[in-house]
């Protein structure tokens, strides 16, 4: 085996593992695999192509998820913020192993790498894919999205190979299945390095609260919260509901919250809990485009005319802090009761 | 280290404040965006705020290069009018059609043609198309070291640059050779507003017209045809929901919105 | 006839237009509840050249004319008329300093003003009346080589906050008996000035309008503008051009706030199940809102035309401003109406387009006075 034509996803590690995207995109690749070989009769083999100084760890996950088999490339120069390196090991490897398909995690990291590898190979790139399917034809099908999500387009790369794709966190599931591990292939590529690019530092940011992606429940805080105190109360609500908190824009840039990672929207975080609680959202498409799949939508806003009451299930039409308060003291009450 | 020569690549959009007019034509299937002004892509403002930072410390020249229709010239007269000293409008009906390795091919080709460039600077995404892909690929074709997500740019000493960039944990710096590209984030620095004196020397600017024969471009990568990936159907997905109004007192909507939230299956 | 702005003037338009929506917009609506003169954004709007937009470069100025300064002030008070009051203000000290000034006074006092990190203010109007120069109660007397000022100045905009303010004075009277006046530039640190009470104003909130003192205010004869006696003549052609235009730019911008927030809400407001801009009545009052910006600005920037190419126009900028500032008033009401009961809550802005519109009439001459004005030009 080597992979010719073959659906590749590359897949960034992360300081305990695996990034979670990699294995939501071995779940999708699955499925796309099969599809191809309904279409075509000959269904690829879904590889995860790993890159790093040494061999990683816990492999078996990416096999439970999706992957036929497991490439692992290896060189002690591939230390993680290097993205220049990565990309250069990747494109050789696609020239030479010739894959189909090959699709990247639109992290910071992955969508760095990606577009440097298909400049090094000459193909076609679709960034940022809302779905991913295969046509009548066999070739890929990349929908992305423009103009802050309100159109989604098709993209096809039909006579360059491979063919590639960059896909946001959480916009497919991951889906874990039943095959047994494997052994993972090892390679270990000839590499340079060069004065030109050089780490210089890294300082790890301290992330606290609830992931925005495994919340349950997600509370949305836009610019009609108001200010850094009626933020706070979102914070506490959410404390009380087991929430995570997020954000739009505006409210970032008020500076009301810290970090961009609790952004959710176009250029942030896809969210898809089972109850979205927007307050003082506006309903701009870059934001509607990363909770448009939430299960339940409760929104609250002063103007009756917002645009967010579009998307939701229920609106309040009342001030954000009024509602917070009278959420939190209600959820006090329960349980004090 | 002075007299930096840099460029900066300006993307015209369609005012990203005003995306919610834009929609399909039910009839042509084509875009319609149609009294939607075209402002400079707002990271594009950060990468010519940082060239002018750059400048301001270091000397040397800031050039705007955009690869657009001719009407992008008003888009680079202001980023004239902010500071640049001079400006380049790519524009040529071969071009159209450009995906992001077309795109960058052209406009490493003005790079070329520009002389030595010590830096190229971009915005990290454009708020149309949002791919985020023409930095990386625009290094790519110029052969020179490239970084994106940059949240800080400093000149060091002789020939290099540190640049900070903002990951999703952590804050990475690195020390690049120049030439190199790199492309800016908004919390780089906010882009200085443009003075009416700066409008009345933009007049005064050089502004030149680069069409497809001017450059040193790869014909196997020009515009459509050259480009790997083709546009298919376009829609407008439909998001809205049936929504209902909650009333009452204060407290009256809280118990509301709880008992919602119980029946979507949360234990509270 | 060529009714096009030109591409610099369109440029101009558009950063200062991205300067109002970041630096002006959000805070419009808490400075005049708050009715806080916002000195650190005026001082911001002097760096970016607005402040002495059509004063000439030699002087500090941007270089550019009266028409740009109307682009600037429309734009300011799409968001803040309030803010576009005390612009348009300081412009009228400016003005008189630029225009009735020698090049002394003028290299002295136009930098730092036309740079905005001096203010400037026109004190005219007494308890009298504005227009009514006859009756002028400011004295100035020379006495040991100094001019001693001595009077009460009312409803005078930037009263309190002024580094530079030109005020009039009767200096005499002429052979029939009728005042003669002279305009002498006060600065601010004369023991002999201090501003009075501070008004509480309905509308056009932000600009500070109050009263201003001269308690045997000494100023050396240099501080004579435009010449002993000149006085009607400085205070009345600053005001009846400079003043006016100034006063139907601001309204520019008023009907501009209206048409586009009645045609926002039109679209977004559901009644009957459908927007409400399928409506007859509806589209009647966004049309008349229309033709009366498409009206007001006509007239306004046809009579900045005539003064940036230094031809007559005090008749034209009387046209203008009582057209465009009642145009304003009419625009608001509407908008008002469009909106219903929302109209009414302070949580929109219709209520302070209304208060702003209603303000900018009795400001540079009422429309009554500017109704006499075009009756007796019209019937010679």
């Amino acid at each position: 085996m080597d992979g010719k034509n073959g659906l590749w996803v590359i897949v960034e590690r992360s300081a305990n593992g695996f990034r979670k995207v990699a294995l939501e995109l071995l779940s999708r690749g699955r499925d796309l695999a099969g599809r191809l070989g309904e279409v075509s009769g000959s269904r690829p083999g879904v590889w995860a192509v790993v890159t790093g100084p040494g061999s990683a760890p816990g492999t078996e996950e990416l096999y439970r998820y999706g992957a036929d088999e497991v490439l692992m490339v290896c060189h002690p120069l591939l230390e993680e913020h290097r993205t220049d390196l990565h990309a250069a090991v990747l494109a050789d490897l696609i020239r030479e192993r010739s894959p189909g398909i090959v699709l990247f995690g639109a992290t910071a990291w992955g969508s760095e790498v990606a577009p440097t590898v298909a400049a090094r190979v000459k193909t076609g790139l679709a960034a940022h894919c809302a779905d991913l399917r295969i046509d009548g034809r066999g070739l890929l099908v990349q929908c992305v999205p423009a103009f802050g999500g309100k159109v989604l387009g098709e993209i096809l790369c039909p006579d360059r190979r491979p063919q590639m794709a960059s896909v946001r966190p959480g916009v497919f599931q991951a889906v874990p299945g039943d095959a047994p591990a494997g052994e993972p292939l090892v390679v270990r590529p000839e590499l340079d390095d060069d004065d030109r690019i050089k780490v210089l530092e890294v300082q790890r940011r301290e992330i606290t609260g609830k992931p925005l992606e495994e919340a349950e429940v997600v509370i949305a805080g836009g610019w009609g919260v108001g200010s850094r105190e009626n933020w706070q109360l979102l914070e506490e609500l959410a404390g009380l509901l087991g929430a995570a908190v997020g954000c739009t824009r505006p409210a970032l840039d008020e500076g009301w919250t810290e970090g961009e990672h609790t952004m959710i929207g176009t250029s942030g975080k896809t969210v898809r809990p089972k109850v979205y609680l927007g307050f003082g959202i506006s309903g701009a498409t870059h934001h509607v485009v990363g909770m448009k799949d939430s299960g339940l939508v409760i929104s609250v806003n002063t103007n009756p005319n917002a645009e967010i009451f579009q998307f939701s299930d229920f609106k309040v039409v009342a001030d954000a802090r009024a509602v917070a308060e009278a959420l939190i003291a209600e959820l006090k009450a329960g349980k004090t009761s | 280290m002075s007299g930096l020569k840099i460029a900066v690549c300006i993307k015209p959009v369609p005012s990203p404040d005003q995306y919610h007019r834009v929609g399909i034509d039910p009839r042509t299937k084509t875009l319609v965006r149609e009294g939607i002004p075209t402002v400079i892509n707002p990271l594009d403002k950060n990468a010519l705020e940082a060239a002018l930072q750059i400048r301001e410390k270091c000397g040397g020249t800031v050039a705007a290069i955009s690869m657009a229709p001719p009407a992008a010239e008003e888009n680079l007269r202001e980023a004239l009018a902010m500071g640049a000293d001079e400006a380049y409008l790519l524009s040529d009906r071969a071009f159209a059609g450009s995906d992001t390795l077309a795109t960058s091919m052209v406009l490493a080709a003005a790079v070329k043609k520009l002389g030595p460039v010590d830096l190229v600077l971009t915005g990290n995404e454009s708020a149309d198309g949002g791919t985020a892909q023409v930095s990386a690929q625009l290094g790519e074709w110029l052969g020179y070291p490239h970084l994106m997500h940059a949240c800080g740019l400093e000149v060091m000493e002789d020939g290099f640059i540190r640049v900070d960039t903002a990951r999703e944990d952590c804050r990475v710096a690195y020390r690049v050779k120049l030439p190199a590209v790199v492309s800016v984030v908004r919390t780089i620095n906010k882009p200085r507003f443009t003075s009416l004196m700066g409008v009345i020397a933009a007049g005064k600017k050089p502004l030149s017209v680069w069409t497809s024969g001017d450059l040193p471009v790869d014909e196997n990568f020009l515009g459509l045809e050259g480009s790997p990936t083709k546009a298919g159907d376009i829609y407008q997905p439909d998001l809205s929901r049936r929504c209902e109004l909650l009333e009452g007192s204060a407290g009256e909507i809280a118990g509301a919105v709880l008992q919602k939230l119980r029946a979507a299956g949360l234990q509270l | 006839m060529d009714f096009s702005f030109s591409k610099e003037q369109e440029l101009l338009r558009k950063t200062v237009r991205e300067f109002v929506e970041a630096e002006v917009a959000p805070m419009a609506a808490k400075w005049d509840e708050e009715d806080h003169c916002p000195v650190e954004v005026f001082r911001k709007m002097g760096e970016l050249g607005f402040a002495g937009v059509f004063v000439p470069a030699e002087y500090g100025g941007a270089g550019l004319g009266y028409t740009e300064r109307a682009i600037i002030l429309e734009e300011v008070a799409r968001h803040s008329a309030g803010l576009a009051m005390f612009l348009m203000t300081h412009q009228l000290c400016v003005a008189a300093i630029l225009e009735f000034g020698n090049e002394d006074q003028k290299k002295k006092y136009l930098p730092g003003l036309a740079s905005g990190k001096k203010i400037g203010a026109l004190s005219v109007t007494e308890p009298t009346g504005g227009s009514d120069l006859a009756n002028h109660q400011t004295t100035g007397e020379l006495a040991d080589g100094w001019w001693v000022l001595n009077g009460r100045k009312c409803f005078a905009s930037n009263s309190s906050n002024a580094d530079v303010t030109v005020v009039t004075a009767k200096t005499g009277t002429d052979e029939k008996g009728r005042n003669v006046l002279t305009a002498f530039i006060v600065e601010s640190g004369n023991p002999g000035l201090s501003p009075g009470r501070k008004e509480s104003k309905f509308g056009l909130r932000v600009s500070v309008m109050g009263d201003l003192v001269l308690n045997n205010c000494k100023v050396p004869p240099e501080s004579i503008l435009g010449g002993q006696g000149k006085g009607q003549r400085v205070a009345l052609g600053t005001i009846s051009e400079v003043g006016r235009a100034g006063m139907s730019a601001i309204s520019l911008g008023i009907i501009r706030a209206c048409l586009e927030d009645m045609v926002k809400f039109a679209k977004e407001r559901n009644l009957y199940g459908k927007p409400i801009s399928t409506l007859q009545a509806v589209q009647f009052s966004i049309a008349e809102t229309r033709v009366d910006y498409e009206a007001a600005r006509l007239l306004t920037y046809k009579a900045l035309a005539l003064k940036d190419a230094k031809q007559r126009c005090d008749l034209d900028f009387t046209i203008a401003k009582y057209f465009s500032t009642e145009a304003a008033v009419r625009a608001a009401k509407r908008n008002m109406d469009n909106m219903g009961g929302y109209g009414v809550l302070n949580d929109y802005p219709a209520g302070r387009y209304l208060r702003d519109a209603l303000a900018t009439l009795p400001s540079a001459g009422t429309s009554n006075i500017m109704k006499v004005i075009v009756a007796a030009n019209t019937l010679g």
